[in-house]
């Protein structure tokens, strides 16, 4: 295949490779005995970046053999320090989930809370992702 | 007759599906439990890729409208994952009691 052919092949893949991940569930208990329930979503996101498989793009794309050989030698060796149990692409802040609990309080002035559903979930393009958790529930009112 | 043979594999093949489990979760269990429910929901996409977990919002509807003035309790849920042949089946399945008030 033509190195144009094999490209455009990698970005029209890229594009559609647009999708939803969904990691982990956890529903809770909810109580619809206290009165009407309003619904809330809280979400909070952080940019996941695949190092490996960026370099792995510029490695099909590289013009000369020798170069292609030597990005391709870096894809493996950012891929095995990676190497592991992982949810979702890698990010740069591990306190991006913290602030959910404010965010929870404030989405519910009544503070009287039921049902939250805890998601853990990526969008990703290519090597890039989106990495959110999202809350959603119920106020009592 | 080969040809039959792999044909049928691979028809095999894609009618049994390979299972895996994502998560499971659990809340605390009522000491009621006479009244289950349960219920799920399902997305399914051609090799993995999704657009939206919409899914997950429909089985929290779903068990919601078994037990409109009660409390969902002792709710379990269950992520997982079935893979046919380059078609996958994502599923959450919720098991809870209902206990009026």
């Amino acid at each position: 295949m033509p190195i144009k052919m094999k490209s455009m092949f990698g970005l029209s893949l890229l594009l559609i490779g647009g999708c939803s991940q969904l990691h982990h569930v956890h529903v809770s208990d909810i109580d619809q005995s206290r009165g009407r329930l309003t619904p809330f979503t809280v979400k909070v996101n952080e940019l996941g970046f695949d190092a490996a498989q960026t370099v792995q793009i510029g490695a099909d794309v590289a013009k000369s053999a020798s170069t292609s050989e030597d990005l391709e030698f870096i894809a493996f060796i950012l891929a095995i320090s990676n190497f592991g149990p992982t949810t979702g692409n890698p990010v740069y802040n591990d306190n991006y989930a913290e602030q959910i609990l404010v965010e929870v309080v404030k989405a519910c002035p009544s503070r009287k809370i039921t049902g939250l559903t805890s998601i853990r979930e990526a969008t990703n393009i290519g090597p890039v992702s989106g990495e959110v958790v999202r809350i959603n529930g119920y106020c009592i009112n | 007759m080969l040809n039959k043979t792999t044909l049928f594999s691979l028809l095999a093949l894609s009618l049994s599906g390979c299972v895996g489990l994502n998560t499971v979760s659990m809340t605390q269990v009522p000491a009621e439990r006479e009244n289950k429910i349960s219920t799920s929901s399902s997305s399914w996409n051609f090799i993995g890729i999704n657009f939206s977990n919409q899914f997950v919002d429909v089985a929290i509807d779903k068990l919601k409208e078994q037990c409109p003035s009660g409390k969902i309790e002792g709710v379990y849920t269950k992520h997982q994952t079935t893979g046919y042949l380059l078609v996958f089946k994502r599923e959450v399945i919720v098991s809870a009691y209902c206990n009026e008030v």
